[in-house]
């Protein structure tokens, strides 16, 4: 297998490098997310749904196959999580199949991967939790600094190494006082008198590969001359080896999920980095932190659904042998609908993932940072609530040790915690959305304060025309559609939700302005709203090719699309009336007097139903 | 047991209580023989939980529980009719200085010694014109004692009034409207005092924690008082007693020794009928250009802390003003003292030091209010009404109005 690998790798060397994958030379384009906030869909970003060619589809095939053998012969999950450890020659494997460097590109011994392709295989990969948190600890974000920041240098010195899995690398951004508050970070790096050195000191907390990393690319503070002279603390990104000395780590964390995945503490003391191993400049690594991370999140979207088709297969088998009351479970109503929900979710956040890495793969430079991070939230709560039905069908069964679902299930919540928690990321979505609209409609929004009687009879108007009932039409159907007629029903709803949605973002822009930040349960809607609309259209998109290509069972896909829509559609309408009324009246008010209550007093405070007073 | 000594003063009591006939008498020397029935009982004021509590009915450390056995004795020798009306009046008036007041035991066994059917009014008509006025009243107060100390009527209170006065008399109504009220307007206090409120030093210190309402504050005893018990606690010596969070402490570090701070008071905090003074350090508001420090735009790794945008809040949707919201400057710590002089006051601040190195070199200036030096008038604790002081009125037992002088029971 092997020898395979290698013959091939050796084949696709001779080919087009990826940078050539597609031309790099266009301007930057507005993204496709941040528009929906003015009420505009960009069909022609999404539509038709991005395609791969055929040489690809069939290299990345020829990839899947003994990944997949690999991981369903040689990986015992079980193990993994009881021994809370990846045996040696697992990893082995997993170096030997190249996994290790799916995204470096080829001249440096990677695989060279598009997104859309390590996609792809991170389907497979997340069948183990451990193995893929391992992996993504490795390339989504502890070498990404170096892929995407690096000098030549680092790259040719480090990233072979790297991808060949010799080194294992990790990302030490957090600290103990630290979550994503860049202002609580201790770790210091003083420059040397002879100023060829830094010296790091700090400690890092929860490091993913952090016992086994020998790469570290660590975030501290270091003293930086303004512009205007002024010394001020800069965090600035490092590529640190273990061998520089000073690195120790504590022993791994003991952990609810993702068991065989090694997270400890890395200590830094008198660590001496060379300054060649900035990545980006001296006083810049706030910006590559934020991109590193931006980067990384659409892949859970593929890992996710992959593991929810699994699970489908695992449970359907279970449900249609069991009976009880003479009836095989999968006649049951109840039953049924978890099938449905757990292949809506998997058939959308599949939908989403692909769709965005087809849009990081396009020429330019597309900043899909935004819809990286609504899949990675759509996808991570989607996985939770499958996991949880999976587990359901299964009843009691679901939850002993002897079945691999409470594992799942494990595994599964981390999802919702690390690469920015959900809560954070909604505050992304919502805020950076409302910063695109606001520059856009701030002199509009103002004219309106002043009183320009134009403007604020156009805006009446078109008020007016919406309480009366608009037929809203963004060109998705008719006779210039891009939409199959049979998802026409769906296609109206997403237009129809996407035009409302901006009205509501206006509405909301001239009612709080830039205090919007501090309200967090309508960013909370907002974004619910926005990542539903994108979910929408990438299931109509594909859905829409899938049908038009004629691809084996495109029925069903139409029907999981139109099922999604519907209820979609009705949670937008349900969000957007709420995020229309006042505090007081969508229950805002309530929820953060009764929270205020408890936490003043940091305990449930009713009195127990059997107390009495007389 | 004390309960053996109301047996053995019964006799003495009996005969006196006979002769006293009008009921105007000053019952002192009636009563004195049961005031010292339980010497005890007053000692340990905090003791009782809840008088109200309905598990606490029968406790059997009850100091009411003497009192009723000593009533009950009483009740079983026949009946003379004004003599029993006088003498529950008297016991009635004696109770908060026998700490019986919130024994229900103690007000039925009161009950148990007027005579059941004779003030039963017979016939719609005579229900009418307020019949055994003086009988039925003697009721009323006897109910009224016990709501003023929320003491909980119970069915066998209800079962007792019925007899001696019969259905729908003024009692009766006045025991429905208490069962409809207590009840609702037990748990009313958000913040619940111990039912007899300790004097000195202990009810600083109460007062103190419930303006101090953070959950890390801590309260510290600067100076003991000296005494330090007694009717003349800290005559020689003031109690100081302090009180700051972990936020304070940080507020104060970070104030910066070019502005003053200010020690303001004193300012008057009631306890029930205690009379507190405390002192208050805090700062001048900060202008707002420095309230706010500029935030780092490179802050948060995951999300924008702030849009740029160049739009306000609308006016129809700011919400944020509220009348009580007024700007004040940070309170750094609190303080209740036994004395309001500077002397007692720089001893606060040199043990706020300890903890707030930055205190000593920050200018302190004192903002204290003329005449209200709590020195010249310390607080006092309600003194233990005497025998005989009768039933304090019910404006003594509320905190006056202005704010002035600490109530005086009537008799004093």
């Amino acid at each position: 297998m092997t020898a395979a690998l290698l013959l091939l790798r050796a084949l696709r060397a001779a080919r087009a490098s990826p940078a050539a994958r597609g031309l790099r030379t266009a301007a930057p384009r507005r993204a496709f997310a941040k528009e929906l906030f003015l009420g505009t869909l960009r069909k022609e970003e999404v539509f038709p749904y991005p395609e791969i060619s055929n040489e690809e589809l069939a290299e990345i095939n020829q990839f899947v196959g003994p990944v997949e053998k690999f991981f369903n012969e040689e990986v015992d999950s079980k193990k993994i999580d009881q021994d809370a450890k990846i045996p040696p020659e697992t990893l082995q494997g997993l170096k030997d199949l190249g996994l290790f460097g799916m995204q470096i590109p080829e001249e440096y011994g990677g695989l060279g991967l598009s997104n859309t392709m390590y996609a792809r295989l991170g389907e497979i990969i997340s069948l183990d939790g451990s193995i893929a948190v391992t992996l993504a600890a490795h390339q989504a974000i502890g070498l990404k600094g170096i892929l995407i920041a690096g000098t030549e240098e680092q790259k040719a010195k480090y990233l072979p190494r790297l991808a060949s899995g010799e080194h294992i690398a990790a990302f030490c951004l957090t600290e103990p006082g630290s979550g994503s508050d860049a202002a609580s970070i201790q770790t210091r790096a003083t420059l040397s008198e002879d100023g060829k050195h830094f010296l790091l000191n700090g400690s890092k907390v929860w490091i993913s590969n952090g016992g086994l990393a020998s790469i570290f690319t660590v975030f501290a503070r270091t003293e930086v001359v303004d512009k205007d002279g002024q010394v001020k603390d800069k965090i600035t990104a490092f590529i640190v080896e273990r061998d520089f000395g000073g690195v120790t780590h504590g022993k791994p964390e003991d952990k609810l999920g993702i068991r065989g995945s090694n997270t400890c503490e890395v200590h830094f003391e008198n660590t001496k980095v060379p300054v060649e191993n900035v990545i980006g400049e001296v006083g810049g690594g706030f910006k590559v932190a934020m991109n590193i991370l931006n980067s990384g999140r659409f892949s859970m979207g593929s890992a996710s659904a992959g593991m929810i088709k699994k699970l489908i297969e695992l449970t359907s088998e279970y449900a249609c042998t069991r009976k009880q009351f003479n009836k095989k479970l999968s006649q049951f109503g109840l039953i049924q609908e978890k099938f449905c929900l757990m292949a809506v979710k998997a058939y959308v956040m599949e939908s989403m993932a692909y769709l965005t890495a087809g849009m990081m793969d396009r020429p330019g430079f597309p900043d899909c940072s935004v819809e990286a991070a609504m899949v990675k939230v759509f996808s991570s709560e989607g996985a939770w609530a499958c996991v949880s039905e999976a587990l359901q069908i299964f009843g009691g069964l679901g939850y002993m040790k002897d079945y691999p679902y409470e594992r799942y299930l494990r595994d599964t919540r981390i999802l919702l915690i690390f690469e920015g928690t959900n809560e954070i990321l909604r505050m992304y979505i919502a805020l950076t959305g409302m910063q695109h609209a606001g520059k856009i409609l701030t002199d509009k929004i103002k004219a309106i304060k002043k009183g320009n009687m134009g403007v604020a009879l156009g805006e009446f108007l078109t008020r007016l025309q919406d309480t009366l009932g608009r037929k809203v039409d963004l060109g998705l159907v008719g006779d210039r559609g891009v939409v199959h007629p049979s998802l026409q029903e769906s296609a109206k709803k997403l237009e129809e939700n996407v035009y409302y949605f901006g009205t509501t973002v206006r509405g909301l822009l001239s009612r709080f302005g830039k205090t919007i930040v501090e309200e967090q349960l309508v960013l909370k809607r907002v974004a619910d709203v926005v990542i539903n609309l994108y979910a929408m259209t990438a299931a109509i998109s594909r859905a829409s090719r899938s049908i038009s290509i004629g691809l084996r069972n495109h029925d069903h896909e139409v029907l999981l699309t139109n099922i999604f829509c519907t209820e979609a559609y009705f949670k937008n309408n349900y969000a957007m009336a709420q995020l229309e009324k006042y505090a007081d009246e969508n229950l805002d008010d309530s929820i953060k007097k009764a929270a205020k209550q408890i936490l003043e007093k940091r305990a449930y405070i009713c009195s127990h139903p059997l107390d009495r007073t007389f | 047991m004390p309960a053996v000594t109301p047996v053995g003063t019964v006799p003495a009591l009996t005969p006196v209580g006979t002769v006293t006939l009008v009921p105007t008498v000053t019952p002192v020397p009636a009563m004195t023989p049961v005031g010292t029935i339980d010497p005890g009982a007053r000692s340990d004021p905090g003791a009782r939980s809840d008088p109200g509590a309905p598990g606490a009915r029968d406790d059997p450390g009850d100091p009411g529980a003497a009192l009723a056995a000593a009533l009950e004795e009483l009740a079983r020798s026949p009946p003379g009719r004004g003599a029993r009306l006088a003498l529950v009046e008297a016991a009635l008036a004696a109770m908060p200085a026998l700490g019986a007041e919130r024994s229900l035991a103690a007000y039925k066994a009161l009950l148990r010694l007027l005579p059941r059917g004779a003030w039963v009014p017979r016939g719609a008509v005579q229900r009418l014109l307020f019949p055994f006025p003086r009988q039925h009243e003697c009721g009323l107060r006897l109910l009224e004692c016990m709501e003023r100390h929320g003491v909980m009527p119970d069915a066998e209170m209800r079962f007792l009034l019925l007899g001696v006065f019969g259905p729908r008399s003024r009692p009766l109504r006045k025991l429905q409207r208490m069962q409809f009220w207590l009840p609702r307007l037990r748990h009313l206090d958000p913040h619940p005092l111990p039912p007899r409120l300790p004097p000195g030093l202990a009810a600083a210190r109460l007062g103190l924690q419930r303006m101090a309402t953070e959950p890390g504050a801590t309260v510290t005893l600067v100076q003991r008082p000296v005494p330090d018990s007694g009717d003349d606690e800290g005559s020689v010596q003031p109690y100081i007693l302090s009180s700051q969070s972990p936020e304070q402490r940080e507020l104060l570090a970070r104030h910066g020794p070019d502005r003053p701070v200010f020690v303001e008071g004193p300012f008057p905090l009631w306890l029930r009928g205690t009379l507190l003074k405390y002192f208050v350090l805090r700062g001048d508001p900060l202008p707002p250009h420095l309230r706010d420090p500029p935030l780092d735009p490179e802050r948060s790794f995951y999300f924008p802390l702030r849009l740029e945008l160049d739009l306000e809040r609308g006016p129809w949707d700011d919400e944020d003003f509220h009348v009580d919201e007024v700007e004040e400057g940070p309170v750094l710590a609190l303080c209740v003292a036994g004395a309001g002089d500077r002397r007692t006051l720089g001893r606060w601040l040199a043990a706020l030091q300890r903890h707030n190195p930055a205190l000593g070199r920050t200018p302190v200036l004192f903002r204290l209010t003329p005449g209200g030096d709590p020195a010249a008038d310390p607080p006092q604790g309600p003194r233990d009404p005497r025998l005989g002081a009768g039933t304090p009125g019910a404006a003594a037992l509320e905190p006056p109005e202005d704010g002035g002088e600490p109530p005086k029971s009537s008799g004093e």
